[in-house]
């Protein structure tokens, strides 16, 4: 199943930007967009459809979406977005607290919304045998493998952890110290060039000619940008 | 130290110091009287012993030479006793007195008086007595004699009274200052609370309940007006976002929309722009007023500079940077391991809105670089450059005073105001971290800005 075919539920209680949202999503690909206007439509549609993604907006009338995500919580593990018109640290803590996935202020550029919610998908329902192509390799996420022509090449814990933070950020710089915290933990200073030789490692692996990679571009004193085919990076 | 107890202190301090300077001032008085009335004694004095060394004792009796009769003020008289008491010499002595004396009269007058004239005698060798009798009233006598140990008691009794005194004055002046200081203190906290944008709320009792009260009010009311003022702009800052996020939504995909004409997607990329200059100038206008009410207080955390200002150059360029521009960065101290106390989220916004003024500055394009390294007192320092237009030597020196800015960007030609709120934020955010801002002219153009955390000051 690729992203586009999960199924999301957008709850706001302003019609005109859950009508805005539905339409960002419905051009770009996703077929099974759900609304809700309130927190207790979200709860029964959130039973009825089995989303997998929610994009929850926070100040709503009567229930609000904290209360909402509480009770979803209660019942589903479904990542949840939550949206919010005051962009407040505090509120922010409150919905990580709460078990939400992601947090995006309000205003924001379909694009940005487009990339959390695709990240988000990536990172908490990846496919079944979910393959990533590359330009000259395609991963396979599952068996932590890469096949390049005929041959494969098996990716070890740490390549494989590298690779995702890459996949769920493609097409944006990921910073040195994100890609070490993804795989050492919060306390990452001095692993900088261990990462330096595991995307070595990793070039080896699914790059055609490692020393020239297109795939796994340095972004040079930032850290590294992994380019998908047919897609246009953001950052240059 | 709390800025009243050191007040407090110092004026301790100054009044010991006033009082050591008192006691030192009669020191000095009175030690330099009795130099200059020993350097110049105010008139010769009448010596007994030099009028007898005048007298003579010849065949014909005692004679006196005119030297010794000249020492003699007027109205004054002088005789000589023989060992029996007779008078045998005597010189302008008056008629009505004996001219024989007892032992008991020669012991009266020689310690006082003789018929009120003041008495000096001298013993000669041979037991004959010389006195001179001064004019009545020109001296006074006085007879001091006691126990001994009464006059130890008595030289100890001074001395208990005079130290007591000196405590009592230091302790009475310490418990003075105590009052006052209990009294003060909280009204003068308050006001310096009221400066720091701290809500103040006094007890209103005791002699200065009224200027308490007073105080309350006068910070209930500026409370009042800061919260309505922040409530406003919250307000107002969480209303508009909606509607903001339905026309960047809309503008986006209008531009984004292959089936429409091109005008109309150039049109569409205009209002989304102007749309995103919006949303940046309510979050500015949001965290301006925070930082300024103190609404946002500080999350201090140990943070990697390196990784901060790493993420702030990637979010930009994420963002989508027009290639007219180039965002490099570069780690002056590579390896160098540093960290630095701060607020993560207002540091990246910081560098952010450096980043921003930027391009916001050098509408042509520009190259922008930015680098972190250690600084020489300790921390970070935060450089960001541009090769741009650059600064007005007028505009450098104002931002190098601190003076409140909003960006760097000159004013337009038709005179409007400067808008933004960019560079407002980062002096904001510099002064809440006690670090410094220094802006300066790039070699051949552009600005340099620096900005120095975490290093003593």
């Amino acid at each position: 199943m690729s992203d586009t075919d999960k199924t999301i539920l957008i709850v706001d209680d302003e019609a005109e930007l859950l009508e805005m949202v539905r339409s960002i999503f419905t051009r770009a690909g996703y077929s099974r967009v759900l609304t809700a206007g309130s927190g207790a439509e979200a709860l029964s549609v959130c039973a009825a459809g089995h989303p997998d993604i929610v994009i929850l907006d926070v100040m709503m009338p009567g229930m609000d979406g904290f209360e909402v995500l509480r009770q979803l919580r209660q019942r589903s593990s479904v990542p949840v977005l939550m949206l919010t018109a005051r962009g407040e640290a505090e509120d922010k803590f409150t919905g990580f607290e709460c078990g939400a996935d992601d947090y995006l202020a309000k205003p924001f550029l379909p694009r940005e919304l487009l990339f959390r919610v695709q990240a988000i998908l990536r990172r908490t329902s990846p496919a079944a045998g979910h393959t990533v192509r590359l330009a000259a390799a395609e991963v396979d996420l599952e068996n932590a493998a890469a096949r390049r022509g005929e041959q494969v090449s098996p990716l070890t814990a740490k390549e494989l952890q590298l690779f995702r933070k890459l996949y769920e950020n493609a097409g944006r710089i990921v910073t040195t110290g994100a890609l070490c915290e993804a795989v050492c933990g919060p306390v990452w200073q001095g692993y900088e060039s261990t990462l330096a030789t595991h995307i070595r490692h990793l070039r080896e692996k699914i790059e055609a000619n490692p020393s020239k990679p297109v795939s796994i571009v340095t972004v040079k004193g930032l850290g590294y940008r992994l380019d998908l085919p047919g897609a246009k990076g953001a950052a240059r | 130290m709390n800025p009243v107890k050191r007040f407090f202190r110092r004026y301790v301090f100054s009044t010991v110091g006033l009082l050591a300077l008192l006691l030192a001032a009669n020191i000095l008085l009175v030690v330099g009287l009795l130099l200059i009335s020993e350097v110049t004694p105010p008139r010769e004095t009448f010596s007994i012993t030099a009028f007898c060394g005048h007298l003579t004792q010849g065949p014909d009796g005692w004679q006196a030479d005119a030297e010794a009769t000249a020492m003699l003020d007027p109205g004054a008289w002088a005789m000589v006793l023989d060992p029996e008491g007779n008078v045998v010499w005597e010189y302008q002595m008056p008629d009505g007195l004996a001219r024989h004396y007892s032992a008991g009269a020669v012991a009266m007058l020689s310690r006082w008086y003789l018929e009120d004239w003041p008495m000096t005698v001298w013993a000669q060798d041979d037991g004959s007595l010389v006195a001179v009798a001064q004019p009545k009233g020109s001296m006074v006598k006085y007879y001091l004699a006691m126990d001994k140990s009464y006059f130890s008691f008595l030289s100890m009794l001074l001395n208990v009274v005079v130290y007591a005194n000196v405590l009592l004055i230091v302790a009475l002046f310490l418990h003075s200052t105590r009052r006052v200081e209990k009294a003060m203190g909280p009204i003068l906290n308050g006001i310096n609370s009221m400066v720091g944008g701290k809500p103040v709320h006094l007890r209103e009792d005791g002699e200065l309940a009224e200027i308490s009260a007073g105080l309350n009010r006068a910070a209930a009311y500026i409370v009042q007006k800061d919260n309505t003022r922040a409530d406003w702009i919250r307000g107002v800052s969480h209303d508009i976002r909606t509607p903001l996020s339905v026309i960047l939504g809309y503008a986006s995909e209008l531009e984004e929309n292959p089936a429409l004409p091109e005008a109309a997607r150039v049109q569409a990329a205009v209002i989304r722009r102007q749309s995103e200059k919006l949303t940046g100038l309510v979050a500015d206008l949001n965290l301006t007023t925070k930082l300024e009410y103190a609404l946002r207080p500080l999350e201090v955390k140990q943070l990697d500079p390196v990784e901060l200002a790493r993420q702030a150059v990637s979010e930009v360029l994420n963002g989508g940077l027009p290639d007219a521009y180039a965002l490099s960065f570069t780690e002056a101290a590579p390896g160098a391991r540093l960290t630095v106390a701060g607020d993560p989220a207002l540091l990246s916004r910081m560098l952010a809105n450096l980043l921003h003024n930027c391009v916001d500055h050098n509408l042509g394009g520009c190259s922008i670089e930015v680098m972190v390294g250690p600084a020489q007192a300790g921390g970070c320092v935060f450089t960001v450059a541009d090769d741009g237009a650059g600064v007005s030597a007028d505009k450098l020196r104002t931002l190098n005073r601190g003076a409140p800015v909003a960006s760097t960007q000159a004013p337009d030609p038709g005179g409007a105001a400067e808008h933004g709120l960019g560079l407002r934020i980062v002096q904001q955010i510099v002064r809440a971290h006690h670090g410094r801002l220094s802006f300066a002219t790039a070699s051949p153009h552009g600005l340099v800005v620096r900005v120095w955390i975490g290093g003593s000051k």
